[in-house]
């Protein structure tokens, strides 16, 4: 692991290399106090998430768009010796900006524990080669750091994804870690001292099932900054936008998404579902079940792509995104059935501008 | 010639207040002006009261019209009420500057004519009485302290006041000084032109109170301290005044008014800008906080430290974990922020994100609750009750004068013809008064009439009923707007569907056009939100009342036609949902909404009654349903002629067969039936169903259902009962007879006609 090489035809690049030029760029200007063993100041790290223009006028493209407040909050956490944890619904950005975060305070954002239900202490703290372990006996040579021990001893950041998932044992041999900032090795009656710098951004989705809580003694070592859902319909829009057509253009579909009607279409219904509220502000409904996050937003109008791509006439219309925007919304049977056929027939039916995407709506369900 | 000092303040500025405090021990003035009506000389003694406790607002109300009003609210840490309170304890004069609040009345009575006749007018609907009657209305008070604060970058102007002018200048004079000079160079940039309302406002306020200045320097004071609005400053420097011929031209021929002041009790939560107060601020309870950490003189107490460990102990009362661990955590994390923000020291906003990053989980609630306890505060203020009456006293001894009715300590019985528009107005007042809590009227018994036109009213005046009217000054200077006000507070804290409902009767019978208003929206909001489909059909009558009747009382109704439509399309979405799977409690209760709901939904015409059939089709014709609610629904379908009679039969027989349960069937029964025994009488339909299933039932079935019909019919009167049994013992052929009776049809017909046009169906005529 420790090998990592980056090639110009990987799926998908880190942080850290995508945009090497624009952490150079900030590093040269920045004059500003350094936390120790930080590769920039916490000002150029939020310069850097937010984006904004430079002094010798490079521009920083912005990698978060939403408050700068939370930024803001998350960048100083990171500075003072708490670890950071970024609380969301899915689609929020969450692991997102923990890359980002620990790419511009580190220069690397490989250290990561992907969080699941399977998820051995040994991912948290250290395991064995066990060929080693035979042949010389416990020993340092032996051992195989984990992400967080490798993070420690090199005083940088690492990443916990969905910290949640991971069974409430195994979470709280995180809580020596954070609060003495020490990994006992009491095989070989030693420890690990973590240097500068070193700090823990873990994630968490608020609204899964079936999660860990996490114990209030190890909670307390958290400073929970939650990740809201965009504010403004244009944002998300744009969020979504950006994402449709980055996706549209890897899997290589023809489809073309010149308008943006039928994104902010979707976007809409989506943010009126979830705040209860149509735009005008003017009518309350109910929410579904369902998240309605961004994500779903930007699956839906994937969908919707493909679907146009493949069998449609190529461009995005309401009865592509209908089926996917339906199956989106309504996630339990009854309930969610009643919630949509009330928006349906009380806010869509009303939008001489929406009938198109009310027809659609209504063919699925008649068709069901 | 005497020593004017002139310091600039912002007004509610704790930072202001502690220079105002330390200036005046160095200057030691013997007469101090503070910025303010004159009409305030003649309470401002009060201020020294031991039973005053801020926050108190000085009220000053055109007393021929109290709706026209201004508030002048003063907390403890307020400047003014700093530099009064030193006055008074340092035995030196104090006065208010200011453009006379009679000329501004009348000023602004001329401004707004239709308004004040409208307000002389008790009786009819007041378009001007909506919302906060005074507070909207406040002089023009620019804080030109929190602009520069902010071109500053600073979110909170007390923390700028603090490093920028505290931190610099060590004498509070030089900060005065200071002030001044920055003033006016805010002052040099301001273009806007002076026809500009605003800048005519404030050129008359300058003059008037140079005005005031110059009397005060003629009387040969050795010291004189001028406390004002800082944007003021540069004009009231008495070296650079114009000459007094200037200001004498501003001030003179402005109209005049009558106008009354008083002292009312205030609370932290008016302070706080978000109850609508322009020149307030967003958090008195901090402010508090800083002026008193600042009097206290303490520098071994860190601010944000003991601001942390207040919310601590208040998020400990609400049984939420505050360790002392994370207290300590939250005031680095609050300056680790104010680093990255670049910030000397964290302000208000640095700590309310540490206290939510840290302390609450990242969870906005908790520090909702912070910022209602604390940040805010629950500060009530007090008068001695030695200050003067209020205005909605004043306004309703003017109503109580118009309309000619007498207070009396002995109960006295009021008949009201509403159709006569003093005693209307009289049922109003009444109404509205009971709104607010002062039960001066009893509604009587009508006695025995059916007229809408009649009412009768117990008057009876008690002394505590003027304790009543002040409480309810609060929620306005007139009858009218504070009881449209009270009634917009109830409607938020209604528990329920019906308590609005209710409410909104009461608003439409004490015309409140405002009330309604008010009423309506937190209907819409609770209406969409109601997932309960019961408690949105008995939601349905009362709206149609609305609509219907509504209309003739000049109320909007557009908003309420709004909800009733949407209410209309999501009951008939639900309720065939709602309807299954009920038991016999919650069965009758969706009965008895069905009917009220149905009741409603004849009112008016124009509403989807094709869905709501739909609706009852998709209850009638299923054999899960509830008994009670499917015949129920069977029956109205009926009435509506939209069932056949041979399927009304089949599942009659269906559902009195011996397979279903007799409670079931007995309640299927019962909705079919219940009602106004005169329709069973008359539209033979269905008894006939009736007596043709038990005609044709095998006599073993008949013994078994026999009670449930019993059951059924037991609930008529017996005199009905007995019209019923003559109905039915009558042979078949009767049905047709009746329908072939022989009338003279040209004999009929006038009567026929107007018959039809008083239930309106002109098609006919």
């Amino acid at each position: 692991m420790t090998d990592i090489q980056t090639f110009p035809d990987v799926v998908r690049a880190h942080a850290e290399h995508s945009y090497a030029e624009e952490l150079t760029a900030l590093a040269t200007v920045d004059d500003r106090p350094r936390p120790p063993s930080w590769r920039l100041s916490p000002w150029a790290v939020t310069k850097y998430i937010l984006g904004g223009t430079l002094a010798n006028g490079v521009d920083i493209t912005p990698k978060y768009l939403g408050s700068e407040r939370l930024v803001e909050i998350a960048v100083a956490s990171l500075a003072t010796d708490r670890a950071l944890l970024l609380l969301g619904v899915p689609g929020t950005a969450k692991t997102w900006l923990s890359e980002h975060l620990s790419a511009a305070i580190s220069g690397s954002s490989t250290l990561v524990v992907q969080g699941t239900a399977g998820t051995p202490e040994e991912a948290l703290r250290y395991g064995w080669n066990y060929a080693r372990l035979l042949a010389e006996g416990p020993s340092r040579g032996a051992m195989v750091p984990g992400p967080v021990m490798r993070a420690m001893e090199a005083g940088s950041l690492v990443r916990v994804e969905e910290l949640t998932r991971i069974p409430s044992d195994v979470q709280d041999s995180l809580i020596t870690i954070l609060s003495e900032k020490t990994l006992p090795i009491p095989e070989l009656n030693t420890e690990v001292q973590a240097r500068k710098g070193f700090n823990v951004i873990a994630t968490a989705n608020n609204r899964d099932k079936g999660v860990n809580d996490l114990s209030s003694a190890l909670r307390r070592r958290f400073n929970t900054v939650v990740l809201p859902l965009p504010d403004s319909l244009d944002q998300e829009v744009e969020i979504v936008a950006t994402r449709v057509r980055s996706l549209g253009e890897a899997l290589e579909l023809p489809a073309d998404l010149a308008a943006l009607s039928e994104i902010r279409r979707v976007v809409t219904v989506m943010r009126e579902l979830r705040s209860g509220v149509t735009a005008d502000q003017r009518t309350t409904i109910k929410s579904p079940s369902a998240t309605l996050s961004t994500a779903e937003a930007i699956s839906v109008m994937t969908n919707g792509l493909s679907l146009a791509a493949h069998f449609g006439d190529g461009t995005v219309g309401a009865e592509d995104v209908a089926a996917s925007l339906v199956g989106a919304v309504i996630k339990d049977p009854v309930q969610d059935r009643v919630v949509w056929q009330e928006y349906l027939e009380t806010v869509v039916r009303n939008r001489p501008e929406w009938k198109d995407l009310y027809r659609a709506c209504r063919d699925l369900e008649t068709s069901n | 010639m005497a020593d004017v000092h002139v310091l600039g303040i912002r007004h509610h500025g704790p930072g202001s207040a502690h220079s105002i405090a330390e200036a005046l021990e160095i200057i030691r003035p013997d007469l101090v002006l503070v910025e303010g009506p004159p009409e305030l000389d003649e309470i401002i003694g009060l201020v020294s009261d031991p039973e005053m406790a801020p926050p108190v607002a000085g009220l000053i109300y055109a007393t021929d019209e109290p709706r026209i009003a201004s508030f002048y609210p003063m907390a403890e840490f307020s400047p003014e009420w700093v530099a009064i309170r030193w006055a008074l304890s340092n035995r030196s004069l104090v006065r208010a500057i200011d453009l006379p609040a009679a000329h501004a009345f009348a000023l602004r009575m001329d401004s707004e004519p239709a308004a004040s006749s409208a307000a002389e007018d008790d009786c009819g609907p007041e378009p001007g009485d909506a919302g906060p009657p005074a507070q909207l209305q406040d002089p023009y008070r620019p804080d030109a302290i929190g602009m520069l604060a902010s071109a500053a970058g600073y979110s909170d102007a007390e923390r700028w006041w603090e490093d920028a002018i505290e931190h610099r200048h060590g004498s509070p004079l030089d900060r005065f000084a200071a002030i001044g000079e920055a003033m006016s160079e805010i002052r040099a940039v301001d273009d806007r032109p002076h026809n500009h309302p605003d800048v005519v406002e404030n050129t008359r306020r300058e003059a008037a109170m140079r005005r005031l200045i110059r009397a005060a320097m003629r009387e040969g004071h050795e010291g004189i301290v001028v406390v004002c609005g800082a944007y003021h400053v540069p004009a009231l420097v008495p070296a650079g005044f114009p000459p007094a011929s200037v200001d004498n031209k501003i001030l003179s021929g402005l109209p005049k008014t009558k106008a009354a002041v008083t002292w009312v009790p205030w609370t932290s939560d008016r302070l706080s800008r978000e109850s609508g107060y322009g020149a307030g601020i967003a958090a008195p309870g901090w402010y508090q906080h800083l002026f008193a950490h600042r009097m206290a003189q303490n520098p071994g107490n860190d601010l944000s430290s003991t601001w942390l460990v207040r919310v601590a102990h208040a998020l400990r009362r609400e049984d939420l974990d505050a360790s002392t661990a994370s207290v300590v955590e939250a005031s680095r994390m609050a300056a680790a922020l104010a680093s990255v923000r670049g910030r000397p020291s964290p302000g208000l906003a640095e700590l309310d994100d540490a206290i939510q990053t840290v302390l609450c989980d990242g969870s906005p609630l908790p520090l909702a609750f912070v910022h209602r306890e604390l940040t805010v505060g629950h500060g009530m203020g007090n008068v001695p009750d030695t200050v003067p009456t209020v205005p909605l006293a004043a306004d309703l001894a003017a109503s109580q004068r118009r309309l000619r009715l007498k207070t009396s300590a002995a109960e006295d019985t009021l008949v009201l013809d509403l159709r006569k528009p003093n005693h209307l107005a009289r049922s109003v007042l009444l109404h509205r008064l009971g709104l607010l809590g002062v039960e001066w009227g009893r509604p009587d018994r009508a006695g025995r009439t059916t007229g809408t036109f009649k009412e009768v009213w117990a008057l009876q005046w008690k002394p505590d009923l003027a304790i009543a009217v002040v409480e309810a000054s609060r929620y306005g200077t007139t009858v009218a707007s504070a009881a449209a006000t009270r009634v917009s507070e109830q409607a938020r804290d209604a528990g329920s569907l019906s308590e609005l409902s209710e409410l909104l009767a009461m608003c439409l019978l004490a015309d409140l056009p405002d009330g309604v208003g008010a009423v309506v929206s937190v209907l819409a909001e609770r209406t969409a939100l109601q997932h309960d489909v019961p408690a949105l059909l008995e939601t349905i009558s009362p709206l149609a009342r609305t609509c219907r009747y509504g209309n003739v009382r000049g109320v909007d109704i557009t908003e309420v036609r709004k909800i009733l439509d949407a209410t209309v399309v999501r009951v008939c979405v639900g309720l065939p949902t709602a309807c299954a799977g009920l038991d016999d409690e919650a069965a009758a209760a969706m009965r008895r909404a069905v009917d009220t709901a149905q009741d409603g939904l004849t009112l008016l015409p124009g509403l989807p009654m094709d869905d709501w059939h739909q609706a009852l089709a998709a209850v009638a014709g299923s054999d899960r349903m509830h008994g009670a609610v499917a015949g129920r629904a069977t029956r109205l379908l009926l009435d509506a002629g939209l069932v056949d009679r041979d399927d009304v039969a089949a599942r009659l027989s269906r559902r009195l067969s011996i397979a279903s349960p007799a409670p079931e069937a007995a309640a299927w029964l019962d909705g079919l039936l219940s009602g106004d025994a005169m329709l069973l009488i008359h539209d033979r339909r269905i008894l006939q169903i009736v007596d043709d299933w038990v005609d044709g039932v095998h006599s073993d079935v008949f013994d078994d259902v026999l009670p449930l019909l019993r059951r059924t019919f037991s609930s008529f009167s017996r005199p009905e009962r007995r019209e019923i049994g003559e109905q039915v013992s009558r042979p078949d052929k009767d049905v047709e007879m009746e329908e072939l009776i022989d009338m003279d049809l040209a004999a009929a017909g006038p009567a026929i006609l107007t018959m039809a046009r008083y239930i309106g169906w002109e098609a006919i005529a």
